[in-house]
C-alpha cells in the first residue's frame, strides 16, 4: 500500500477522533452519554483495525508512540521537555479519572411511575351522557369552557398543552391534552375517572403522593366534570378512545 | 477517499432519531403587516378569538370571559384601546407589528401565554386585526403611530449603573419600586391600574417576570412609552437618551444572573457540612458564601380553600449542618411586611418547610400537600409576629402544632426592603421521634415549601407551594475517595515505566 507522506497517520487518528466526538455532540436533542461512548468505543476500534490492517501503517501510526515511551536521545530539548510533561501527565489524568468515579455523585433515585394505570372496574365503560344531547351541545360546551377556564387553566393552559402559568410548579407536570399520549388514546369514562379522583385517587405505581392534578368530585358537580371532559375533546379536535 | 467514506459510514451508524428531528421550520416573530384587513380576515381573526381568546377577553373583548376573576393582572379589556408593550410615543396607540408581538411571545408572569407554538403567523395577524375592532381608537386615528427612536447604547458599567441609581431617586422611580428594587416602595400598596384593579410594581430584580421582556432595548422603550393603563407613566420628558440607558442600566445591574433568566430548578437541596458554630443571624456574611437554591412557588389551586392569585413567587433556600443541628435560610420577596387584622383581612406573613415525618424507603411518602391520612407531614414554620412552630400534618385539614415540650426549633428572621430572611434551626435528632422527623446523612429526604403573604389574605390553605423536591445532607466523604486515585497513579505510574524500560530493554537487543 501506498502510505502518502503529509499529515502522520497518529494526527488523521486524533482527528477522526475529535471530529466524530463534535459531530456526536452536534446532534439535537443531545444524545445520552451512554449512545456517546458507545459511538466514540465504536470510531476508535473502527480507526484501530483501519490502522492494523497493513504492518506498513501500523509501523507509520506506532512509531511515534514507541519513540514517545522509548525516548529519542537525537531530538531536541523542547521534545525532550514534552516528552517528560506528556509522561507525567499520563497516570495523573488517570488518577483523576478514578477520583471523579469514586466519588459519591449524589444523584436522587429515578422515579417511575405509572401514567396510565388500570381504572377500576366500576367507572370502566360509562358513556358521556352530555352526547346524548346534541341538541344542547352549546350549551354543553359553554358549560365545559366556564369550568375549564375557572379551574384547569393555571395548570394545564389555555393552549391545553400542560403550560398553565402554575405548572412550573409541579413535578410530574399537568397533562398536555394536545400530546397523542393523554385523552387521545383514553376513553372518555377513563378522563372522567381521572377528573373526579384526581392524583388522590391513583393507585400506589403511579406516585398518587407527588400528582398535583385535584380530586375534583367534591368541588364539581357531575354534570360539570363531564362537560369539561366533552370540552376537552371538542378543544383539542381529538376523538375519545371507544370500545373496538 | 477512505476517510471520506468511513466518516460517512460513522453518520449513517447515528440512529435516525438524531437527525432529521428539527420540526418544519416555524414562523419566525417579523412578517409584514398585511395591508387593509379583508372582510374574510375579520371573519377569520374572530373565529380564532372566540376559540381560543375569549375565554379570557371575553366575546365583546371587555376582559371578562370566565377566567377574568381569576387572573391577576386580569385579561385586558380592549376596548379602550389601551396596551401595555408598546415601542410607540407615549399615549399613541401600538404599532400592528408590536400587537403581533405580543400575541407572539406572550406576557411573561401574567396569564397571558405566548401564541406563536399554537397559530401560524396569518393567524396571529388575522387576530390582531379583529382585535383593532374591539377599539374605536383605531379607525380614528388619522395618522400611524410614531415610533420611539432607540439612540446609541451606553454600556452597561459601574458609572453607568451608579448614574442610573441617583437618577431612580432623583425621578421618584423608588417611590412604586422600592429603594432595592422589589417592588415595595411607599405607594406600592394603594395603586391601581386603569380599570380600577390593585397593580403591582414590577420586581425589578425579577427581570423574568417583566411583561415585555429583559432585553435592554425592551427596558429602554418601556421607560419611554410608558406602560399604557398602568400606573408607570412615560419618562420620554424627564430623560433624554443618554439618562434612559443609565437606569436601563442601573436595573440590569440589580440581576443576580446577568442574562435575567429565571434561576435553573435545581431538584435536590443540598446541606454541607460546617465546623463549629452556624450564624443565627440571616444577615451575617456567612450565608453569602453557602450555595443558594431556588424554588419557584405556585398557587394553592388543589383544595379548598384556594388562592388563584399568590403573592410570594419563589423562595431562595440554603442548608448547613454540624455535628448537632441543622440550618436552613430562607429569603423571599414580599413587598408587605404584614400584621394579622381580622377587620382588613390580613394576616401574618409566613414561610415553611415540609418534611415526611418518616423518611420513606421507597418510593411511598405523604401526600405533598400537608400528608393524608396514611402518612403524617413535619412542617417547620416561621410566622413574622408568631415566630418559629413545629407543627404535624395528616392532611391540609388536619395540621396541629406539637405540645410546647417538643417545639425544639429555633428562627430568626428580618424583613427589609420588601424581602424576609430567615434563619431556622432544629437539632439533627430530637427525643419525639414519634412527630419528628430525624436527619440522617446520605438520604434523599422528601421536601417542599411554603409562602404565605397576610396582606393578600393568605392563612391556612390559601398559599403559594411547591411539590415535593428532594433533600440532602452530604456526608463527610469517605476515606477511600482520596486512597483510590493515589493508588491508580501509582500503579499507572509503575506500569508505564515497566513499558519505557521493555521498550529501551527491546532497542538495546
Ligand atoms: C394544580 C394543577 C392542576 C389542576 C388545577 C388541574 N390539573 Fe389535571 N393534572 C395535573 C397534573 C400534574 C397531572 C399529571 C399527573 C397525573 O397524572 O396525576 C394532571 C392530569 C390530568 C389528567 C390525566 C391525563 C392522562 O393522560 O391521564 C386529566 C384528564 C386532567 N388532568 C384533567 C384536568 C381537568 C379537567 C382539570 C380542571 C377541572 C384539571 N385537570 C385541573 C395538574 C392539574
Ligand atoms: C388565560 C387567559 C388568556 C388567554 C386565553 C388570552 N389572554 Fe391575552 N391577556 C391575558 C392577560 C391576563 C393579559 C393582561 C396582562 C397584563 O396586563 O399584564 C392579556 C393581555 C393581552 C394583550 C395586551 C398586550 C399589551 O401590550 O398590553 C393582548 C393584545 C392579548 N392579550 C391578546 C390575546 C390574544 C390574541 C389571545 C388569543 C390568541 C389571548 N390574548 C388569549 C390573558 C389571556
Ligand atoms: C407610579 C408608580 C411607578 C413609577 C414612578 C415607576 N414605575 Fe415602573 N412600574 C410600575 C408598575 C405598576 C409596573 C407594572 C406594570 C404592569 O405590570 O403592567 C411597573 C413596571 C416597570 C418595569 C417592568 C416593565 C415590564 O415589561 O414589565 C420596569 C423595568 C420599570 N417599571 C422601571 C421603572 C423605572 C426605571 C422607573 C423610574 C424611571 C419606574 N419604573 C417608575 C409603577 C411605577
Amino acid at each position: 500500500m501506498n502510505t502518502r507522506r503529509g499529515i502522520p497517520l497518529l494526527v488523521k487518528f486524533v482527528a477522526v477522533l475529535v471530529g466524530v466526538y463534535v459531530g456526536v455532540r452536534l446532534v439535537r436533542p443531545p444524545l445520552p452519554s451512554s449512545l456517546v461512548m458507545m459511538y466514540m468505543t465504536l470510531t476508535v476500534c473502527g480507526v484501530l483495525v483501519y490502522v492494523s490492517i497493513y504492518a506498513e501503517t501500523w509501523q507509520e501510526f506506532s512509531a511515534p508512540l514507541v519513540e514517545l515511551f522509548r525516548g529519542s536521545p537525537e531530538r531536541g530539548g523542547l521534545w525532550q521537555g514534552g516528552r517528560q510533561v506528556v509522561l507525567g501527565l499520563i497516570p495523573l489524568l488517570l488518577g483523576f479519572g478514578v477520583y471523579q468515579k469514586v466519588t459519591p455523585s449524589f444523584t436522587p433515585p429515578a422515579e417511575q411511575r405509572v401514567v396510565h394505570p388500570a381504572p377500576p372496574f366500576e367507572v370502566m365503560g360509562l358513556t358521556n351522557p352530555l352526547q346524548q344531547r346534541p341538541d344542547r351541545l352549546q350549551e354543553h360546551l359553554e358549560l365545559g369552557a366556564r369550568v375549564y377556564f375557572q379551574n384547569c387553566v393555571y395548570c394545564h393552559g389555555d393552549r391545553f398543552d400542560g403550560e398553565g402559568h402554575f405548572a412550573h410548579g409541579f413535578n410530574p407536570p399537568p397533562a398536555n391534552f394536545v400530546d397523542a399520549g393523554t385523552i387521545a388514546q383514553l376513553q372518555e369514562s377513563y378522563v372522567f375517572w381521572r377528573v373526579s379522583t384526581g392524583g388522590p385517587g391513583l393507585p400506589a405505581e403511579s406516585t398518587p403522593w407527588n400528582s398535583a392534578m385535584p380530586k375534583w368530585d367534591t368541588m364539581l358537580n357531575e354534570e360539570e366534570r363531564w362537560a369539561v371532559v366533552l370540552y376537552l375533546y371538542h378543544q383539542t379536535g381529538w376523538k375519545p378512545r371507544t370500545w373496538e | 477517499m477512505r476517510w471520506a467514506c468511513l466518516i460517512l459510514l460513522m453518520i449513517l451508524l447515528t440512529p435516525s432519531t438524531g437527525w432529521g428531528q428539527e420540526k418544519g421550520a416555524s414562523p419566525g416573530g417579523a412578517g409584514a403587516p398585511p395591508a387593509a384587513p379583508s372582510p374574510q380576515d375579520l371573519q377569520a381573526g374572530k373565529r380564532i378569538y372566540q376559540k381560543w381568546c375569549m375565554n379570557c377577553h371575553g366575546a365583546q373583548g371587555d376582559g371578562a370571559g370566565p377566567a377574568a376573576d381569576f387572573l391577576r393582572p386580569r385579561p385586558r379589556d380592549f376596548r379602550q384601546g389601551l396596551f401595555k408593550i408598546r415601542t410607540t410615543q407615549s399615549g399613541q396607540l401600538p404599532s400592528d407589528q408590536d400587537l403581533f408581538n405580543v400575541i407572539t411571545k406572550g406576557m411573561p408572569g401574567t396569564g397571558m401565554p405566548g401564541w406563536e407554538k399554537v397559530l401560524t403567523e396569518a393567524e396571529r395577524w388575522q387576530l390582531v386585526s379583529y382585535l383593532k375592532t374591539f377599539s374605536r381608537r383605531f379607525a380614528r386615528a388619522s395618522a400611524p403611530p410614531e415610533p420611539i427612536r432607540i439612540g446609541t447604547q451606553l454600556p452597561l458599567s459601574a458609572d453607568s449603573a451608579a448614574e442610573g441609581k441617583r437618577l431612580f431617586r432623583e425621578i421618584e422611580c423608588f417611590k412604586c419600586h422600592g429603594d432595592e428594587g422589589r417592588g415595595d416602595g411607599p405607594s406600592a400598596p394603594e395603586l391601581t391600574d386603569d380599570w380600577g384593579a390593585p397593580i403591582r410594581p414590577a420586581n425589578l430584580r425579577k427581570p423574568w417576570t417583566f411583561r415585555g421582556g429583559h432585553t435592554p432595548e425592551a427596558l429602554y422603550l418601556r421607560l419611554q412609552s410608558g406602560i399604557a393603563g398602568s400606573p408607570m407613566p412615560s419618562f420620554a420628558d424627564s430623560l433624554d437618551n443618554e439618562k434612559t440607558w443609565h437606569l436601563v442600566n442601573y436595573v440590569m445591574s440589580l440581576w443576580q444572573d446577568s442574562s435575567g433568566n429565571n434561576p435553573p430548578l435545581q431538584v435536590v437541596l443540598k446541606a454541607r457540612r460546617v465546623e463549629g458554630e452556624i450564624p443565627a443571624q440571616p444577615g451575617e456574611a456567612f450565608w453569602q458564601d453557602q450555595e443558594p437554591f431556588y424554588y419557584p412557588l405556585v398557587g394553592q389551586v388543589i383544595r379548598e380553600p384556594r388562592l388563584f392569585v399568590p403573592s410570594v413567587d419563589g423562595v431562595q433556600v440554603q442548608a448547613v449542618y454540624n455535628d448537632r443541628e441543622l440550618a436552613l435560610r430562607l429569603v423571599w420577596d414580599d413587598p408587605t411586611n404584614s400584621k394579622a387584622d381580622a377587620e382588613q383581612g390580613t394576616f401574618e406573613d409566613a414561610a415553611a418547610i415540609e418534611f415526611p415525618v418518616q423518611v420513606p424507603p421507597g418510593a411511598k411518602r405523604p401526600f405533598f400537600l400537608m400528608g393524608d391520612a396514611e402518612l403524617a407531614v413535619q412542617l417547620l414554620r416561621w410566622g413574622s409576629s408568631s415566630g418559629m412552630t413545629e407543627l404535624n400534618g395528616n392532611g391540609l385539614d388536619k395540621l396541629q402544632p406539637q405540645s410546647e415540650s417538643s417545639q425544639e426549633s429555633t428562627a430568626v428572621g428580618e424583613f427589609q426592603n420588601g424581602q424576609y430572611q430567615v434563619v431556622m434551626k432544629r437539632p439533627l435528632r430530637t427525643v419525639n421521634t414519634a412527630q419528628d422527623i430525624q436527619f440522617e446523612t446520605g438520604r434523599f429526604i422528601p421536601v417542599a415549601f411554603f409562602a404565605w403573604d397576610g396582606s393578600n389574605g393568605e392563612t391556612g390553605g390559601k398559599m403559594a407551594l411547591t411539590s415535593w423536591f428532594y433533600f440532602f445532607i452530604e456526608p463527610a466523604l469517605p476515606k477511600v475517595t482520596y486512597v483510590y486515585p493515589a493508588l491508580a497513579v501509582v500503579i499507572a505510574g509503575g506500569l508505564q515505566w515497566w513499558v519505557v524500560r521493555r521498550l529501551r530493554q527491546t532497542k538495546m537487543d
